[in-house]
């Protein structure tokens, strides 16, 4: 049996922690001793210590994260739990890219390497680093490295390992997730299914990238990016400095397919191309990067149709790279990529944002209240994928609708950016959606040059994008429950 | 019209014929032949056309006193209005009151009467300019009517009279029906219409609230016709109230009227070109602050503050998060604008220009006091965070129950309990947690209404985004368009701003938009969504009986 099934109602989450913990940790260590190796054999002749620095840090870490998860207490897991262990995971994985960026010395500031290693392991993309062509190596190969392990670890925690860590998990029926010959049977063939997919997506990009002519090193990193929707480019101009349509095209097919929902690409894979069609978010999916490339294209907006279909495949997926300056075309242009960041990818995908199948209930929602209206007596049911979709289920989606709302109004409010208006607000949808490009004039840049409260602000946003909003905020609500326990001994002990 | 059934009726069919008939002579207080068309939408609309009818007449008069020389054309609308009106309230008798009839009655009055609204400144002349085309001038007068009986205040008026001018291009009456406009809207014409209905009975609930702002129609009176007439009595003494308070901070007594009719309204039409950045004094904006938070707030809460107990107002937790709301922003906005040395004149300029501009938005009014473009009130030129709290106070809007717009305070406090809810249950799947506002549970039938209207909103907001930009808006301005035309709010960013109007900022298909979001913003969405629904339906009765001939 498959973890998910072990979740209980049970007190007590911190015992839990460690686990998790200590996989981040050992996770991190890995990516970071990785992009050290990467940074020695391809860095050799060069002065830069970072390499070094990575590598002795990612041993440490790994070392570290094995010692962690001994600690771990055999006791059953809450939700709640599983939630914040998800969390914890996450931020043992970041804490050592944190870590490697500040040893490394090539950033400006230790906030600045928050910042850098929190945008990585988001998926998000926005850098501090005005020309990454300035870091070394092992940086720019860490800068990549990190997304990537964050969406294989919340492919793995969100449809194999424990789907009940993650926020929207109602979005993907179980019984079509799991059971025999699907895509999640035991733990063991989850992890082989969900690794293989990954590496296959990953595989089949940096080949293709290799094929238009990139440079090795180029066409792994970008294909690391294009993989995990992580957007981190190792140019200013991100895509656009190689000005091939090769290259957009191969980067266009990359980042609709890791937008896409894993299930469905393994439905393809297993022929199943009924189940495929039947996936109401598949096609509203697809009608949506029809429907915006169309509009990009024929907007106005100057864009070959390369450009067009980067510029919106980047958007839907939430990925952010970017081929041609966008936010220099017409209004209409620049509002529809601009919901098409908000509205994000697919369920069950690394991509980030509101997400397609949230999208599909709600409109599904209006029409029957409309149809409600038309014929009070009327009782009819949402099926999504041709199953009929619980009220409860569709009652935690409309509660999400309006965390994400909040949280979106709240982070653009908190912000209090140098930026003008638009740019502001596209820089909150862009940290909440994990994009990572914001539109600042008729320029489109993922350079951000935060001030501190700034830096902080967009850190929270990042990760409540990244992470769903729920975990990250039961978590800190567990945080201040265990520190209210602490309370009433202090209390008793004044008393006396 | 209905045919006659081919086959002889049966004895069911009789009766029903013969309550039909006993309903004709008494349903609304004339006896009417029975050979009166059963059409509810046509009635109702008929009846709040003619309502119109003597505002017109009264606008004629002071445009006679004025010396304006559009005096007569008022009074020619006013003789139009009066006959197609009577027309179509004589001609025909209420049928079908199903909710979708309802909604789609409440509907097509404000459409009707927002288009013929346009008539008074088609004749007169108002946005007759060298070069304008006639279908423009028709588009604008259109928008300008939509955005006054919607009580948004947007407008596409460049030539208003300043202060200190004499000879104004516009007449006094011309202005003052433009007025007029947002009172009758404030309340709301076919609120107007229940008291003059008394044979709805209970349908008349469903009217009234199918055009009140807010989630549910407050009951003042068992009989709902009673509680609309509660409600105009109400406005039409707040209006007063508020005019005499004006004209005693400084306005002259036409002024006052003028301005007291669209504060009570939060519509924030004003005659002058810079609003009441015209009069450039406290008090007067003192005196529209309190007016404007006055007129956004609960109207039932403010009779039962007259008859019942005074404690109301502090017991009502929609009235509380609404006054905190606007407390909590103007100590934000001035705080960043004195912070930012966004204003000159430090700390009391900010205070002013915050206070006022957050009542003038959080109560979806839309006065501005800023003296010119670029001056303290003008916050388009401010930064982006005092911008963002400005919009969020758009989208929130006014309390239900009251004359504003906005999606309403009670709904945001709703959502923020079901986002509650939602991590509650996140945490503990099994669970079962209410909604709750303050002690209150919310049932979850109104949880769901009020998650699915705001779900169409934000469908709404995203589609009339994209389409206003389709059709030219630049994009700031198009976002705060948008939510604003559907807020009812008036001014917008960009070049459409406090000081500008939306001629500069939108092309003439970009405003009709606009125009009709207004109307969907008034009636709540689910109305002019249903708009078609009921004349559909009818069409589809006659058929069968078309094809049995």
């Amino acid at each position: 049996m498959v973890a998910h099934n072990t979740v209980r109602r049970s007190a007590g989450t911190t015992r839990v922690l460690p686990l998790p913990l200590g996989f981040g940790l050992g996770a991190g260590g890995i990516c970071v001793a990785l992009s050290g190796i990467v940074g020695l054999i391809i860095d050799i002749n060069q002065s830069s210590t970072a390499p070094v620095v990575e590598l002795v840090l990612g041993v440490a870490a790994v070392a570290l994260g094995y010692a962690i998860c001994r600690l771990q207490a055999d006791q059953p897991i809450t939700r709640a739990a599983a939630m914040s262990m998800f969390v914890a995971g996450w931020v043992g994985m970041t804490a050592v890219a944190v870590a490697a960026f500040w040893l490394s010395g090539e950033l400006s500031s230790p906030l600045d390497a928050v910042f850098e290693a929190v945008s990585a392991s988001t998926t998000t993309g926005y850098t501090t680093v005005a020309d990454p062509q300035q870091l070394s190596y092992s940086l720019r190969f860490l800068r990549t490295a990190m997304p990537w392990a964050t969406g294989l670890g919340v492919l793995l925690v969100s449809m194999g390992v424990l789907p009940a860590a993650v926020a929207g998990a109602e979005l993907l029926p179980q019984r079509r997730v799991r059971g025999q010959r699907q895509l999640v049977t035991t733990p063991r063939q989850a992890i082989r299914n969900i690794l293989g997919l990954y590496v296959f997506l990953t595989g089949a990009l940096i080949v293709g990238y290799l094929l238009t002519g990139m440079g090795l090193f180029d066409g792994i990193t970008y294909a690391l990016s294009t993989a995990s929707t992580g957007g981190m480019a190792n140019h200013s101009d991100s895509l656009g400095h190689f000005d091939s349509s090769a290259v957009e095209w191969i980067a266009t097919a990359g980042m609709v397919a890791a937008g896409g929902n894993l299930l469905v690409v393994w439905w393809a894979i297993r022929g199943r191309l009924d189940s495929v069609w039947r996936s109401t978010e598949l096609r509203l999916y697809l009608s949506l990067l029809v429907l915006g490339f169309v509009f990009v294209r024929f907007g106005d907006s100057g864009l070959s149709s390369s450009e067009s279909a980067v510029a919106i495949s980047s958007m839907l997926s939430t990925t952010g790279f970017r081929s041609a300056n966008w936010a220099a075309s017409s209004d209409f242009v620049r509002v529809t990529l601009l919901v098409a960041g908000g509205i994000g990818a697919m369920s069950g995908s690394v991509g980030s944002g509101f997400r397609q199948a949230r999208v599909a209930r709600v409109a599904l929602e209006v029409r029957r209240s409309l149809q409600n209206l038309l014929s009070p007596s009327r009782q009819s049911i949402i099926r999504i994928d041709g199953v009929a979709v619980r009220e409860a289920s569709l009652s935690l989606t409309y509660g999400y609708v309006w965390m994400h709302a909040f949280t979106l109004a709240g982070v653009a409010t908190f912000l209090y950016t140098d930026f003008d208006f638009i740019a502001t607000l596209t820089f909150a949808l862009g940290l909440v959606s994990n994009i990572g490009v914001l539109v600042n004039g008729d320029q489109l840049q993922s350079f951000v040059d935060p001030s501190g409260w700034t830096e902080v602000v967009a850190l929270f946003a990042m990760l409540l994008g990244r992470l769903s909003i729920y975990p990250v905020l039961l978590t800190i609500a567990g945080f201040g429950r265990w520190l209210s326990r602490l309370r009433p001994h202090q209390a008793i002990g004044a008393g006396a | 019209m209905a045919l006659a059934p081919s086959t002889a009726p049966s004895n069911r069919s009789w009766c029903l014929m013969l309550e039909q008939r006993k309903e004709n002579r008494n349903s609304d207080g004339f006896t009417s032949p029975s050979r009166r068309v059963p059409a509810t939408v046509t009635h109702i609309s008929g009846l709040a056309l003619l309502a119109i009818a003597p505002g017109l007449l009264v606008s004629a008069i002071v445009e006679f006193v004025g010396g304006g020389g559009a005096g007569w054309w008022l009074v020619l609308c006013a003789i139009i209005f009066a006959v197609i009106g009577g027309g179509m309230w004589q001609g025909t008798r209420l049928g079908d009151l199903a909710l979708r009839t309802v909604f789609a009655s409440v509907a097509w009055s404000w459409l009707l009467v927002s288009v013929f609204g346009a008539l008074p400144f088609i004749l007169a002349g108002t946005f007759d300019q060298p070069g304008v085309g006639r279908w423009v001038v028709i588009a604008d007068a259109i928008f300008e009517s939509v955005s006054g009986y919607t009580c948004t205040g947007s407008t596409v008026l460049t030539n208003l009279p300043t202060l200190d001018q004499s000879d104004s291009e516009i007449g006094r009456g011309v202005l003052f029906y433009r007025q007029l406009t947002q009172w009758y809207g404030g309340m709301g014409f076919v609120q107007l219409v229940m008291t003059v209905l008394p044979a709805l009975g209970s349908k008349a609930l469903g009217f009234m609230g199918a055009e009140a702002p807010g989630p549910t129609a407050d009951r003042l009176s068992p009989r709902a016709a009673d509680t609309a007439k509660i409600l105009w009595k109400l406005y039409v003494g707040g209006t007063l109230l508020i005019a005499v308070a004006f004209t005693a901070a400084g306005m002259s007594a036409y002024d006052g009227l003028a301005h007291a009719l669209t504060t009570a309204a939060t519509g924030g039409f004003s005659t002058y070109s810079n609003s009441l950045g015209e009069f450039n004094s406290v008090r007067i904006e003192v005196v529209a602050q309190v007016g404007m938070l006055f007129g956004g707030s609960n109207w039932a809460l403010h009779w039962l503050f007259i008859t019942k107990s005074r404690k109301v107002y502090a017991q009502d937790h929609e009235f509380r998060a609404y006054l905190s709301i606007y407390v909590l922003a103007t100590v934000a906005l001035t705080t960043i604008l004195t912070v930012g040395d966004e204003i000159e004149g430090g700390f009391t300029a900010a205070l002013r220009s915050a206070s006022f501009n957050v009542a003038s938005l959080a109560s979806s009014t839309g006065f501005g006091n800023a003296q010119g473009a670029g001056s303290a009130g003008d916050f388009v030129v401010w930064s982006a965070t005092p911008l963002i709290i400005l919009l969020l106070l758009m989208v929130v809007g006014g309390m239900s129950g009251s004359t504003a717009g906005g999606t309403k305070v009670i709904r945001s406090r709703v959502l923020v309990a079901i986002s509650h809810r939602t991590l509650a249950v996140a945490r503990q799947p099994r669970s079962v947690v209410p909604v709750k506002l303050g002690r209150d549970v919310v049932s979850e039938r109104v949880v769901t209404q009020v998650s699915l209207f705001m779900m169409a909103y934000i469908a709404l907001v995203v589609g009339g985004l994209l389409l206003v930009t389709l059709l030219g808006g630049d994009t700031e301005a198009s976002i705060a368009g948008v939510i604003g035309s559907l807020g009812n709010m008036g001014p917008a960013y960009g070049d459409a701003g406090p000081t500008s109007t939306f001629q500069a900022a939108f092309p003439t298909p970009a405003r009709m938009v606009l125009a009709f979001l207004m109307l969907v913003g008034r009636l709540e969405l689910f109305a002019v969504l249903l708009m078609f629904a009921a004349p559909r339906r009818a069409l589809r009765r006659v058929r069968p009986h078309r094809q049995a001939f």
